[in-house]
């Protein structure tokens, strides 16, 4: 933990360097993960990443520096770094930076741990996951998993974030996520599953995953797609999408170009841009679909209350009964658009600037049962799970390839099928709901952006949804 | 502060709890530019000490990593973790060091990381000048030291100047990068030729779609930099092990690509600034072929996975998973005008991103353009063409390479992380897509 008086001085320092608007934080990210290969233990990690971040406005110009040390005489080398980088900076800038006015705290708060990660022994984590190991059905008929890799992590991240003109919020948020991956054969043909659990809070959440469940589910996944499963249907015809790839979908192509940052361009040579920049209609989808982003859901991946420029957290509209509505915005973009920040600042680590990131993004659930939607598709396929899935980089241009899908005739579902390709727009997937499920799901993730790369922890969620006539193939 | 001694330090805790260990230790001083819309919009300083520790115990293995300038109360607790273990199936044991050190310092690039003042490289390269740009500029000093209980004592010092440009001119965008352990002002200009070239050409010419289907392809330096990086991620053992390889079923020997097509991984190339004398576990590095005319040579290990899976340590750890240093795809014969003339009718992909696997073991996956896609027919740029995706397998595209060109570039961005020497590549039958 740090000396908060440190924080204060940091502050004084870049002010008195020339910094109109300063930012000190402390970031502290402790983290255990347990890897295990096929039952076995690989190896333990522990990870702990601690330091302070100071961002500078200064003279138009925005710097970031960072420091290890939280040794005084160092961390005061950082600030001055910071006040340094924002000049360098502001030396081939037009339009000066502006950190806008917004609803700032003063505040602490931290995720309970019903079950505190640190009374459960390591011990009993390890033999846990090899219990959910254990009772792995494997092989069946010729068909085999060849490897199943498990990857727990638990981890705390404490912060502290002071500015200058007044915020001050302290938090402290506890995470537990699993990784795994299957590899499975039968015959000559492989394939993986590759997916990721995870949730604020203590213990709990592990216990919550379910995880022997969860993973012999998507083993039968692989048996159906490498026994059962047949050649993927092509032409226009309806199609049901499952939760787990609505989340993704409107992750990609509502949260990412709903980034104001993108919007205006800081993004554009890494993770790009946003058709948001050019496309002048008001409605992108149907009146079906309403997508937000929340980071103050609690248990979820994404949770905070305040962002990392101190701005008070609450739930933005993105896609409003399918018009495109509120951007995801930090101090610096809600100034170029006039409006208050909405609290989307996010780092990595101490090693990260805050810059603008979704939390938990999810479709809001409609009033149709699973049965509802499907009584209604005379020819169709049901997307149930997936594996590869891209989207270019102005978020319009996507594809999905499901990985357990199932062919629909009228209004039953009927033989598996696998790689099935939805390659479509944002325009003509949200254009072609026509009917939303009432079972809302959540789906753990780690979003990648900036420069350094910065991978955060978020949810992505949704329900059952139907489109109307697009292409498959 | 002195890192030698910081290492020592934390290898006198460590070696009271585990009878092997290594302690690495990477001291970082960092100078970041970034631009967008032709201004800039953040300069990023960091200066970091990572305090990376391995250690064994009775076969068990603890891998730990500290962010931190006093790493000893941390370090207290690696007794407790260790004894909740169990010996690990990956375990193998530290091998006697014989690393032998490499270090490559441009004293420009230590003096402006030094200094934290890029002001005048910034102004200097003028990056702004071509209009509506976007990217980064970098400047990077490394001290590296490695000490461990199998003789290792070593340390190093490297610079790193790299960068990417994205150059948009109308609705259309170039983009290319460079990387460096020196400070070479004209790589990052000639980047931004590259990148303005091909924005420039694309705002000329008429867009035009592609139907989906099969097309021979040229694929640029940022593109093919990409794809061969997925390769020689594939060719770890640890990608192997962990079923995420689509050379799980093959060994040394095999045919996994055209002939024309050799990867090298370059640790000894002090010009590429992955270059290093030694690997985690203190064993030295060898330049070698891990593809070569076409022919896989090199799984790449360290001692845990040539143990599991047959074979000596290539000296690639990671003290888990192996991996590359410095990545060169050998120069073809072919200029640039004679890829074109042999590419006729076909599509040139400047350069992609989002590159995912459907299938990790049978290698098929998608990725996406973005920037300049050009339209040739018969040799002759006739059109553009939107956003478009590769969705083919890696085993196939590999196989179907038809020429190399002569003409290297050191590539380094979002999409290729190990710096990359590599040139054009030419290949047939190449499955492209786009939304429907």
């Amino acid at each position: 933990m740090i000396d908060e008086s440190l924080l204060n001085r940091l502050i004084e320092e870049m002010s008195s360097k020339g910094a109109e608007y300063a930012e000190a934080r402390y970031h502290s990210i402790v983290r255990t993960s347990i890897i295990v290969l096929n039952g076995m233990v690989i190896g333990v990690g522990k990870e702990v990443k601690e330091g302070i971040a100071l961002r500078a406005v200064a003279e138009g110009g925005l710097g970031f520096a960072s420091s290890t040390s939280l040794n005084t005489e160092d961390a005061l080398a950082a600030a001055r770094r910071a006040v340094m980088a924002a000049k360098t900076s502001a030396k081939i800038r037009r339009n000066p930076v502006r950190m806008g006015s917004a609803r700032l705290g003063r505040a602490k708060y931290s995720v309970v741990e019903r079950e505190p990660l640190d009374d459960v022994s390591l011990d009993d984590k390890v033999k846990s996951l090899i219990e959910e190991y254990k009772a792995l059905q494997l092989e069946k008929n010729g068909f085999k998993v060849s490897s199943l890799t498990l990857h727990y992590a638990e981890s705390m991240e404490t912060k502290v974030v002071v500015t200058s003109d007044g915020a001050h919020v302290e938090s402290r948020v506890p995470r537990v996520v699993v990784f795994y991956n299957i590899a499975a054969s039968n015959g000559g043909k492989q394939a993986n599953r590759f997916f990721e659990l995870g949730g604020s809070g203590g213990y709990e959440v592990y216990r919550g995953f379910n995880l022997a469940k969860q993973i012999q589910d998507d083993i039968e996944s692989l048996y159906i797609a490498l026994t059962r499963a047949g050649s993927p249907p092509k032409g226009w015809m309806d199609v049901i999408v499952s939760p787990e790839l609505v989340g993704l979908i409107v992750h990609e192509s509502a949260g990412h170009p709903s980034e104001a940052d993108r919007v205006l361009g800081r993004e554009a040579a890494q993770a790009g841009m946003s058709f948001r920049s050019y496309y002048k209609e008001e409605r992108i989808g149907s009146e079906h679909v309403t997508v937000v982003d929340d980071p103050t859901i609690p248990g979820s991946l994404g949770f905070y209350l305040y962002d990392d420029e101190g701005v008070a957290a609450r739930e933005r509209v993105l896609y409003d009964h399918g018009r495109l509505a509120e951007l995801l915005h930090n101090r610096e973009t809600a100034s170029v658009y006039g409006v208050e920040s909405n609290a989307a600042a996010r780092a990595m680590d101490y090693e990260s600037e805050p810059i603008i990131r979704m939390a938990n993004t999810y479709m809001k659930p409609g009033d149709y049962s699973f049965e509802e939607l499907v009584e209604d598709v005379k020819h169709g396929v049901y997307i149930k799970k997936y594996m590869e899935w891209n989207i270019d980089d102005v978020r319009w241009g996507q594809r999905y390839v499901g990985l357990e899908a199932y062919i629909i005739e009228n209004g039953e579902l009927k033989q598996p099928v696998t790689n099935v390709v939805l390659e479509t727009t944002t325009k003509n997937f949200y254009s072609s709901i026509d009917a939303v499920g009432k079972d809302l799901k959540f789906y753990a993730g780690i979003c990648g952006k900036g420069e350094p790369a910065q991978g955060v922890p978020v949810w992505m969620g949704g329900p059952h949804v139907r489109l109307r006539n697009v292409y498959i193939g | 502060m002195d890192i030698h001694s910081l290492a020592e330090q934390a290898a006198k805790i460590v070696s009271k709890y585990a009878g092997e260990y290594i302690v690495k230790i990477t001291r970082t001083d960092d100078l970041m530019a970034k631009y967008a819309r032709g201004e800039s919009t953040v300069t990023q300083s960091w200066s970091t000490i990572d305090v990376e520790v391995y250690a064994a115990k009775n076969q068990r293995i603890l891998v730990t990593s500290y962010s931190t300038t006093t790493p000893e109360r941390a370090l207290e607790e690696l007794p407790r973790l260790i004894e909740a273990l169990q010996p690990s199936p990956l375990y193998a044991p530290l091998p006697q060091a014989n690393g032998e050190p490499l270090s490559f310092v441009d004293e420009k690039v230590r003096e402006v990381v030094l200094s934290g003042d890029a002001r005048k490289q910034v102004e200097e390269l003028a990056l702004e000048e071509a209009g509506d740009v976007a990217g980064k500029v970098e400047f990077a000093l490394k001290k590296v030291v490695l000490v461990g209980s199998n003789g290792a004592d070593y340390s190093y010092e490297a610079t790193h100047f790299n960068g990417y440009v994205r150059v948009f001119q109308e609705k259309s965008s170039g983009q290319w990068s460079w990387t460096s352990s020196s400070y070479e002002p004209s790589l990052a200009r000639k980047a931004l030729e590259q990148a303005v070239e091909l924005a420039s050409l694309c705002s000329r010419l008429p867009k035009k779609s592609i139907e989906p289907g099969r097309y021979r392809v040229l694929l640029s330096p940022m593109v093919a930099g990409n794809l061969v990086e997925h390769l020689a991620m594939a060719a770890s053992a640890g990608s192997i092990i962990f079923g995420f390889s689509f050379l799980q079923a093959r060994k040394p020997g095999d045919k996994v690509a055209s002939e024309e097509l050799t990867v090298l991984d370059k640790p000894r190339d002090t010009s590429l600034p992955g270059f290093t004398g030694f690997d985690d576990e203190g064993i030295a590095t060898k330049d070698k072929p891990i593809v070569e005319k076409g022919v896989l040579k090199t799984i790449l290990h360290n001692t845990k996975t040539a143990r599991v899976l047959g074979g000596e340590t290539t000296g690639n750890a990671g003290w888990i998973t192996p991996h590359p240093y410095n990545i060169e795809v050998q120069p073809g014969d072919h200029t640039l005008d004679e890829l074109i003339e042999a590419l006729g009718t076909g599509v040139y992909i400047t350069n992609n991103w989002y590159t995912r696997f459907q299938n990790y073991l049978e290698g098929r996956f998608s990725t996406v353009s973005r920037d300049a896609v050009i339209l040739y027919e018969n040799k002759k740029p006739v059109a553009c063409t939107e956003r478009i995706r590769i969705a083919d397998s890696m085993p196939n595209l590999f196989s179907s390479i038809e020429a190399i060109g002569r003409e290297t570039w050191q590539i380094e961005w979002w999409e290729v992380t190990v710096p990359t020497r590599i040139p054009h590549i030419l290949v047939k039958d190449v499955g492209l897509s786009r939304p429907t």
